[in-house]
């Protein structure tokens, strides 16, 4: 029972602490907010639309003008100009007007009514990954269809069926699911690891910047006092309000997504909670154990500052681990952001039991612990050690 | 005073600042840490990760319910294609469930019972792909596969039916119309080439302003009053404040640039077609420019490590800001006009598109411009704040002088009470 009031009395006082300083109010609130507004919005359209795209037609034809206009039509581009040669639409690409142009040279349609094969190409940017890829994807099924749209009007003419002619046109129909995001939404891809990532390196740093901030005014043996010198207590007092908050924060986030966007999700309920209180404690394990690994205020910072933007790259979920070279595989286990994508992937997005991400979990209940190795040097740190700046 | 003194003190005492700030960055950890060795360290890292560039070999698991020579070809074709590689079979469609949920496969290619029946009797067969959404890249190797795959066999069964009697008409009846699809600029579609410019230039920007307001944070702390402006006859101008120390930041960031822009790419042999003279034209306003936006900042923290706080989650953000994951064209206009108060957005366009793209000086100009832009915009916040904060220290200064006169004053009558009582 006294346990619980000294954690309550703590507790207080920490409130008090965050009410203070206007940084806390900031970095726990309005930027963590800020950042899911702005990954939501900026992906609001899930797979970019209308995309800028340009033509070189030498050509001029009925033919190469219903070509343009069917790949105008595509969901992803946007034919915006055309293009005298080869080389200005080159140009436009370097200087960001387009990103990508399709080449229909001279004659295409003489060659393709009298059989010759006549070959038009089309140049993509993949100096942009995202861009480039849905643009090539456009531009190869625009020709295709073109190719496609030959033989059909041949065969038609010739008396085949309908049936007929899709069966010679295309032997082999490739019937794709894309398991869980239909729409190919980079939003819902990417937005629910990336804020989770943004919203655990605000985690990292402001755990071990308010240890620091007690060791840097000199305040570290007044909390303990107050915890009757137990540094287990005097830590779970000071981090329940954090957690409390942060918590609320990443819960508001969660429905916003799945109630609001309709985020799609396999996972049910106690899968998208487990996953929070398991980012939130782990997180916070994790600041604190960089402060008591190096009970300084600016170097705890630093490595989970450092630690958090490099878990971005090293989570994989953009570029996967398995394309890493090997001791970065394994680098990777050491980042929470890690585990928690592969958790998310397994139990909420794909609807997994949780076994089959047994080792992601026990990772990040490993991290909600680590802060164990560290409370007798953290309690050391707070009654002997003096800030230097 | 000459004009000829003037000048001379000016650049003296800027020099003098130049120094100080010098000493005060090497003896200060946590900028040692941010203005040397995370850009030394943090781009041979982040060229590591994405080394391979692309992936190969994703792992998918076949149920193949044809049994048949033609379902075994595909199996075959799509195992020997660069991007996939065929680990495992499975009786149905749950067995293979298990196996991506095991995190052992990420797709899975089932062939129907009667793909081959089909194929035979002239109609169109179905493949059905099932993909694991959780990987882009992985689905996108996955799909493209079995896309090629059905094509080229596609092309094969059309050349059976349509009796044709020379290569030639075999071609021409596959494929009336040729085409070649040619990605330029990054032409395997590589991600480190795609990334790294792009990270490269944005480390310079917040390493840069995180060390900046680092060195204030200190020197704030060390100063009685907590200013930022030490009282001191050198300090006596603001615009000499203020070269002196960007010249500091700028001498280090020369070299640490050229080591991000020139040294890295040449490292991991990632695209580099950036020629020399347009870089400088790039680096040095973007050096300018990021450099007063740290002063500018520097002057709004009041503890040191605030500014960590306020600047290192904006990493992310700014890299989609820039263009480089997310296109240009479907950022709203919103976004865009925010992501104009950053040097990074002007110099990550303008660096990836001369470095990756080989652009020439005269397709970035507009950003190169807007870039001189932030730099004045910014040398003009950082003189405002600057005078501030001088005003600041004169203020304490008189202050304090105010207090020891009175002190003295005390002091004297206290003394002739004590003689003349």
């Amino acid at each position: 029972m006294k346990t619980l009031y000294l954690i309550w009395q703590i507790a207080k006082r920490e409130c008090k602490i965050l009410y203070v300083n206007r940084i806390y109010f900031f970095s726990m609130v309005f930027f963590p907010l800020l950042t899911m507004v702005f990954f939501t919005s900026l992906m609001d359209e899930g797979l970019p639309e209308d995309m800028p795209v340009g033509v070189v037609d030498l050509d001029n034809t009925t033919t190469s003008r219903s070509l343009i206009r069917r790949l105008d039509a595509f969901q992803s581009s946007k034919v915006v100009a055309h293009y005298p040669s080869v080389a200005e639409a080159r140009r436009a690409i370097q200087e960001n007007e387009i990103y990508a142009f399709l080449y229909i040279p001279k004659g295409t349609t003489d060659n393709l009514l009298s059989s010759r094969q006549p070959k038009i190409s089309y140049y993509y940017n993949m100096a942009s990954v995202l861009s480039g890829s849905l643009l090539m994807r456009d531009l190869k099924t625009i020709s295709t269809l073109g190719s496609a749209g030959v033989g059909q009007a041949t065969m038609r003419a010739k008396g085949y069926t309908q049936e007929q002619t899709t069966a010679f046109l295309q032997p082999i129909r490739i019937n794709l699911h894309q398991v869980g995001n239909p729409w190919t939404n980079y939003n819902s891809y990417l937005s629910t690891t990336i804020v989770p990532g943004v919203m655990m390196l605000f985690m990292f740093m402001i755990s071990a910047y308010s240890l620091g901030m007690e060791l840097k005014f000199g305040r570290g043996k007044e909390w303990l006092k107050m915890a009757d010198n137990r540094i287990v207590v005097a830590i779970l007092g000071k981090f329940l309000p954090q957690a409390v908050v942060f918590l609320s924060l990443i819960f508001f986030y969660e429905f916003y997504i799945y109630g609001i966007m309709h985020f799609p999700h396999q996972g049910d309920i106690w899968d998208i909670i487990l996953l929070s209180l398991l980012e939130v404690f782990g997180s916070i394990g994790f600041g604190i154990f960089a402060f008591g690994l190096m009970p300084s205020l600016r170097m705890s910072m630093s490595i989970c500052s450092l630690w958090a933007v490099l878990s971005f790259s090293l989570a994989g979920f953009t570029y996967p681990v398995m394309g890493m070279d090997a001791p970065i595989q394994a680098l990777t286990w050491l980042f929470p952001l890690r585990h928690y994508y592969m958790l998310y992937q397994i139990t909420v997005f794909n609807g997994f039991p949780l076994i089959d991400a047994w080792f992601h979990f026990v990772a990040l209940v490993g991290f909600v612990l680590l802060p164990w190795f560290v409370v007798m040097k953290i309690k050391n740190a707070m009654l002997h050690y003096v800030y230097i700046p | 005073m000459s004009i000829f003194h003037k000048i001379s003190n000016w650049f003296e005492d800027a020099a003098y600042i130049w120094r100080q700030e010098i000493k005060q960055v090497f003896r200060d950890e946590g900028v040692l840490i941010f203005c040397i060795i995370v850009p030394l360290a943090y781009p041979l890292l982040y060229s590591w990760i994405y080394n391979n560039e692309v992936v190969h070999e994703v792992p998918v698991v076949v149920v193949d319910q044809s049994h048949s020579q033609l379902s075994r070809q595909f199996v075959r074709m799509c195992d020997a294609s660069p991007d996939v590689k065929v680990i495992s079979y499975a009786e149905d469609l749950d067995d293979a469930q298990s196996l991506v949920s095991r995190q052992i496969v990420k797709g899975v290619y089932l062939i129907p019972s009667d793909f081959s029946t089909k194929v035979n009797r002239g109609e169109q067969a179905v493949i059905n792909v099932y993909c694991d959404m959780s990987l882009m890249l992985a689905y996108k190797a996955i799909y493209m596969t079995s896309m090629q795959v059905s094509q080229t066999m596609g092309a094969e069964i059309q050349k059976k039916v349509s009796g044709n009697y020379t290569d030639r008409e075999d071609a021409i009846t596959t494929r009336p119309l040729d085409f070649e699809d040619v990605p330029i600029f990054n032409q395997s579609g590589g991600y480190g080439n795609f990334i790294i410019p792009g990270v490269i230039m944005l480390i310079i920007q917040q390493t840069l302003v995180l060390g900046i307001g680092l060195a204030a944070g200190t020197a704030r702390e060390r100063n009685r009053y907590s200013d930022l402006v030490p009282i001191n006859r050198c300090y006596s101008g603001v615009y000499r404040i203020i070269c002196g120390k960007a010249l500091c930041y700028l001498m280090v960031y020369a070299v640490m640039s050229a080591w991000l822009t020139l040294v890295v790419p040449r490292l991991f042999s990632f695209i580099a077609l950036v020629h020399w003279q347009d870089l400088l034209a790039l680096m040095v306003p973007y050096l300018l420019a990021c450099t007063f936006f740290g002063m500018t900042l520097s002057c709004l923290v009041h503890y040191r490590e605030n500014v960590m706080l306020l600047i290192v989650f904006l990493s992310l953000p700014l890299l989609f800001l820039s263009g480089v994951s997310w296109p240009l064209s479907n950022i709203s206009g919103t976004w865009q006009s925010i992501s104009w108060l950053f040097p990074s957005t002007f110099g990550v366009r303008a660096f990836v598109r001369m470095n990756t793209m080989g652009g020439v000086l005269s397709d970035v100009v507009n950003e190169v411009r807007c870039l001189w832009v932030l730099a004045a915009a910014y040398f003009g916040f950082a003189c405002i704040v600057y005078g501030f904060e001088k005003r600041r220290t004169y203020l304490h200064a008189h202050e304090r002088l105010e207090m020891l006169r009175k002190k003295r004053e005390i002091r004297l009558q206290l003394k002739q009470k004590v003689e003349h009582p």
